[in-house]
């Protein structure tokens, strides 16, 4: 059993993560189609006044009102920082990058461990405050049910675990398997929970049309 | 719920109907559904969550969540009278203006539209009697 998290299940894992979000890709064009009319043409663009340096500043400031920058940027910040990390630390991390190496040959360059560290510890306490909005905050709590707990924790858990085993706090031996397992689990849920909006957030928001499209949107859904 | 909200007669909901209609597009409503992540940053861009003083009740994504959620949730083996619970929601509580921004691109008023017509399929929607007499703000 030991064996089989630490060994099989790693490539299985990722296997089932890329095959995953692959099928979902597909599902997604089998369900969306190329629109069929065309764009209405848009009114030629006109000539950009010239500004001065604090002008154009003051409109990239003025352009984040619109955003969710207004309404809550605390979270705004959170989430962005949360996010990025997310994805960066576990990618250039020493630890992960010479077991990538091991086993392929390769790798990507990695940050000094205790740059990664503290990245990591910036990643649990964006995930202290997500907890704390669905425990205390009104209308997070009206749509939070169990399965919510759940998924931050998987999204959580590798990152705490993997803290851990770097401070060696807690049996080695038994942290590195859990996060190992927790990292695999975190890997398999993405491509069929809500943990799906990692892909989804770009077709959703690239390739179908809409008010809050990013681009115009060359896809509509068939149903 | 809204007294005058429940004045229609019983009737038979012919639930092989309403899971046809649900599974029919089952492929974008139900990864709409999972892909929330139940996060609330939809609640300012709704007018009425922001004019009923940020009642959790008008935010989109809870529209969405108990309404179309449930009937999903259900698997459309669903009564009259849950029919009627809902029918508030998404008459009532949205108006399909289509202003509520998802930073993930979850639609929501596309879902409270699809929900409506499936409430009307079984004869659920708002009487004549109601909806003027209504003041929503
Ligand atoms: C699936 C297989 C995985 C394996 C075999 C693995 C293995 C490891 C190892 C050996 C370390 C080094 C621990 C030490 O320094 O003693 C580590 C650290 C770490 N892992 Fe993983 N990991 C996996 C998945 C993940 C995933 C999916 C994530 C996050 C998304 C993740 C996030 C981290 C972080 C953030 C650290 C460093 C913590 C720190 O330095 O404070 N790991 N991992
Ligand atoms: C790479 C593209 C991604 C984008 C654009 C994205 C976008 C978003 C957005 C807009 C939210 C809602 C705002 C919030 O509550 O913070 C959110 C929430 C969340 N995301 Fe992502 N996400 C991405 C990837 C991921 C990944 C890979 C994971 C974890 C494996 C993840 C985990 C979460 C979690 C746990 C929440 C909910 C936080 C809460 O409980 O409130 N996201 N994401
Ligand atoms: S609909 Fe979008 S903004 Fe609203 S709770 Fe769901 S993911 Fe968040
Ligand atoms: S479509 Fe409905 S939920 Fe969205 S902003 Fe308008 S009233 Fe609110």
């Amino acid at each position: 059993m030991l064996d089989f998290i630490q060994g099989p299940l790693v490539s299985i894992s990722i296997v089932v993560f890329i095959l995953g979000l692959l099928f979902q890709v597909f599902q997604f064009f089998r369900l969306t189609r190329k629109k069929e009319w065309g764009n209405p043409p848009l009114p030629q663009p006109m000539k950009p006044e010239k500004k001065t340096i604090g002008q154009q500043i003051a409109s990239w400031l003025s352009a984040l009102n619109g955003t969710l920058w207004k309404t809550d940027p605390v979270l705004t910040v959170v989430t962005s920082v949360f996010h990025i990390l997310l994805i960066i630390t576990p990618l250039f991390l020493l630890g992960h990058n010479t077991l990538i190496r091991l086993s392929c040959g390769w790798s990507l360059f990695s940050l000094p461990e205790s740059l990664s560290d503290g990245l990591t510890l910036i990643v649990l306490i964006c995930g202290a405050y997500f907890l704390g909005r669905r425990l205390f905050l009104a209308r997070v709590k009206a749509i939070t049910t169990a399965y919510d707990y759940i998924m931050l924790l998987i999204a959580i858990a590798p990152f705490l675990t993997g803290f851990f085993a770097y401070h060696q706090w807690f049996d080695y031996e038994t942290v590195i398997l859990l996060h190992i397992l927790t990292g695999e689990l975190m890997l398999i849920s993405i491509p069929f929970t809500k943990l799906g909006h990692m892909l989804f957030f770009f077709l959703y928001r690239f390739f179908i049309g809409g008010e809050y499209s990013f681009l115009r949107g060359s896809r509509s859904w068939s149903w | 719920m809204d007294p005058s909200f429940s004045t229609q007669t019983i009737q038979k909901v012919d639930t092989k109907k309403v899971k046809e209609m649900l599974n029919r597009r089952k492929g974008k409503m139900k990864r709409f559904l999972s892909h929330c992540a139940h996060c609330s940053l939809c609640a300012e861009s709704c007018f009425l969550y922001m004019k009923h003083r940020k009642d959790p009740h008008y935010m989109p994504s809870y529209k969405v969540i108990n309404s179309l959620g449930k009937l999903y949730r259900k698997r459309g083996k669903v009564d009259w009278k849950f029919l009627n619970e809902i029918k508030g929601i998404v008459w009532r509580n949205c108006v399909l203006c289509g202003r509520c921004y998802c930073p993930i691109g979850i639609h929501v008023p596309s879902m409270i539209a699809f929900t409506r017509s499936i409430l009307r399929s079984q004869g659920v929607y708002p009487q004549r009697n109601e909806i003027s007499a209504e003041s929503w703000l």
